[in-house]
């Protein structure tokens, strides 16, 4: 276990050497749908920070009772609870926000990131460790889900958070907060990070 | 099962409880514990969640019968409106519409109606008067039109051409001026969801005229009567 | 009548309009891991076909059974502990997500064991693709969509029957191996072509993804013009005369007064 990453590894891994969306490709499903407006995503981003804490803080504790074929079953069984929770809360105080997102709070269960931080990390370190982990993922999942849905808004509507910042004459390019608009922006950012982290390499 | 039982069934039982109860002890355990927790969710936040449900329709249930200003009006004077909701079912659709009674007399209904837009389904609340003789009002409850073309049938300005509109008028949608009785402004680059509302519009209210205008003559029938008395 | 419109209508919608992968963004992962080969792509859209049918049989079968409230069985064994009046208020859709992720495990799972077993052949073909299936969004996605349109539903005359939930889980499959066969023949192309090495990999294959969705975007409409098609009877049938105000016989049934509530 001596070449675990510590706490702060892990935080600022997730961040951006590790981004879960621009490194990893994981959890594409959200970062698709729900980027059309910068507040559904940022949203979607506190959901998903919360059910990865409190997963990765629960696996972490009961790591030394797991078994293995058990495993996923405990996973499965700890993320679905928490997004149950998670889908009520918005259904009870940000009702609008909860009919906007729809489906896509309950697909979280089936989000790779969370299973992917419980099986890479909870499972095998400490509690801190893994707390500080999925804070990092999901600041990172927010960076990545905030740069997609900022140019898919602005461009969109020529608003950033419901304010007007572009000049009303300027063409709503609606085709960005239409789904192609989500692809497209994906995956132009995807290349001009692949771009950026080919150059520091090099 | 039987396959364990056919085994030698003493160590064929040990092995049952030793699969089940000694490894799943964990999954058992936290199964009780969360069950425990979305029981402790449910009590709290359900009631709330039915309501928020319910008060999407209903806060907009004046203001589509009083029009904007004057429901701004009433709620500010402190006026009371009560709102009873019930099933009906015309033709070969059942609706949810909405009563609204004021000083206990009806004030209008508000019928909840939907069809096919141009994207996806659209959900519309139509207000009309207590005869259900001219329309007072259209609120646009979901819709997933194309963004800038055909979402602007949530406009506020948009809507308020069906204001006033006689009920027993087929209701189209004209790509030039409206001047007619029963005409509506499209939208531009939106006739299909200009005339998908309008359509939806013309079905539920030609389904529901009748029952509900019968509906209103029986609730009205006693009052008036008693009033005679008077 | 109506309800073939119906179905066919939530077919046509399920595979081409509202195509899972290119409108709804489920199912992306495996779009972008898998279809990289045609014959992969094909087992691959097979399997979540087959899986997304059985899954959403058990979801359509235990909503209305077991988790809406007045559902039959939890009804007929809440009524063994409590009155009936109370056990049919017993409202599960909460244990909702859990159920429908545990159902899908559990038929992927006997999807393998059956098909391993009697068709070695197929399980040939698509069985490696079993396990990843179950981490599969469109599954989740299309037992949500049956929920909402089971339990969601304002109106309890609305709510969907199995018919028409299979209907969309089948053609939503379809759906999916629609967009990722057409995804994979197009890489195989974009294998011969000089991409940017910043662009190759996943990057191209979104921008290329978003190109298909615009070409998908062209489905939309054709299920209005379906129906008017079909039954042009709506809009013809309306009486343009005002109603004469006695004598109107009732067509309608008040099924009941169910909320009330003070506006103030």
């Amino acid at each position: 276990m001596a070449d675990q990453p510590t706490a702060f590894e892990r935080f600022t891994q997730g961040i951006l050497p590790e981004n879960p969306v621009y490194r990893q490709l994981l959890g594409l499903c959200p970062v698709l749908a729900v980027t059309n407006s910068v507040q559904g995503a940022m949203t979607m981003a506190g959901a998903v920070l919360f059910v990865l804490l409190c997963a990765n803080v629960i696996i972490s504790l009961i790591r030394d009772l797991l078994k293995p074929h058990l495993r996923i079953v405990i996973f499965t069984l700890t993320i679905a609870t928490f997004v149950t929770i998670v889908d009520r809360f918005l259904a009870a105080y940000m009702y609008q926000m909860s009919k906007n997102l729809g489906p896509y709070i309950p697909l979280i269960i089936v989000n790779c990131i969370i299973i992917c931080r419980c099986e890479v990390c909870a499972s095998k370190q400490s509690v801190f460790t893994a707390a500080s982990d999925a804070v990092g993922q999901s600041l990172g999942f927010a960076l990545a889900l905030a740069s997609i849905a900022s140019v898919r808004e602005i461009l969109g509507t020529g608003m950033f958070f419901g304010f007007r910042v572009l000049p009303e004459m300027w063409p709503d390019w609606v085709i960005m907060v239409l789904p192609p608009g989500a692809f497209l922006t994906f995956g132009l950012l995807l290349g001009a990070v692949n771009w950026v982290a080919a150059r520091k390499k090099g | 099962m039987t396959t364990t039982t056919q085994e030698t069934p003493g160590s064929g039982k040990n092995r049952w409880t030793n699969f089940f109860i000694v490894q799943a002890w964990l999954v058992l355990l936290l199964a009780s514990f969360f069950g425990a927790a979305l029981a402790g969710i449910q009590l709290t936040l359900a009631p709330k969640i039915e309501a928020n449900k319910l008060n999407e329709t209903l806060e907009k249930v004046p203001e589509l019968i009083l029009g904007a200003d004057a429901a701004r009006a009433s709620k500010d004077s402190g006026q009371q409106m009560e709102i009873n909701r019930q099933y009906m079912t015309a033709g070969t659709k059942t609706y949810s519409v909405f009563k609204a009674e004021k000083d206990n007399q009806t004030a209008g209904w508000v019928v909840k109606a939907s069809g096919q837009g141009y994207a996806d389904k659209i959900e519309l609340l139509v207000g009309v008067d207590e005869t259900v003789n001219t329309i007072t009002g259209l609120f646009v409850l979901d819709q997933k039109e194309t963004p800038g073309l055909g979402n602007k049938i949530m406009e506020p300005d948009w809507r308020r051409q069906f204001v006033s509109k006689p009920t027993h008028l087929l209701l189209t949608a004209v790509k030039t001026k409206a001047d007619g009785p029963g005409e509506i402004s499209a939208i531009t680059g939106a006739t299909i969801s200009s005339k998908a509302v309008c359509d939806i519009v013309n079905q539920s209210l030609n389904n529901l005229r009748q029952p509900l205008a019968k509906a209103a003559s029986d609730k009205k029938k006693p009052s008036e009567k008693q009033q005679e008395k008077n | 009548m109506n309800y073939l419109i119906d179905i066919m209508l939530i077919a046509v919608s399920a595979a081409l309009i509202n195509n899972f992968v290119l409108y709804y963004f489920v199912g992306i992962c495996p779009f972008i891991g898998v279809s990289r080969q045609i014959d992969m792509a094909v087992g691959m859209g097979l399997a979540v076909t087959f899986v997304i049918s059985i899954a959403a049989f058990l979801s359509w079968t235990m909503t209305t059974m077991v988790l809406i409230p007045a559902a039959p069985l939890t009804a007929w064994i809440g009524g063994f502990f409590m009155s009936p009046e109370a056990a049919a208020k017993i409202d599960l859709t909460i244990l909702s997500y859990i159920v429908y992720i545990f159902a899908i495990s559990a038929s992927v799972q006997f999807v393998e064991m059956y098909v391993r077993r009697f068709f070695p052949a197929l399980y040939k073909s698509f069985g490696v693709f079993l396990p990843l299936i179950t981490t599969n969004c469109a599954i989740l996605f299309a037992c949500l969509t049956i929920m909402s349109n089971v339990s969601g539903v304002d109106n309890p005359a609305d709510a969907w029957d199995l018919g028409r939930s299979l209907t969309l889980a089948f053609f939503g499959g379809i759906g999916f191996t629609i967009a990722i066969v057409i995804m994979a023949g197009i890489r195989e192309e974009l294998d011969f072509c000089d991409i940017p090495p910043a662009l190759r990999g996943a990057a191209i294959t979104l921008i290329v993804a978003g190109i298909l969705s615009m070409a998908f975007m062209g489905f939309t409409g054709v299920d209005t013009g379906l129906k008017n098609a079909l039954k042009s009877d709506s809009a013809a049938q309306i009486d343009p005369k005002p109603i004469p105000k006695d004598e109107s016989p009732l067509t309608s049934v008040i099924i009941g007064e169910t909320d009330k509530k003070e506006w103030s």
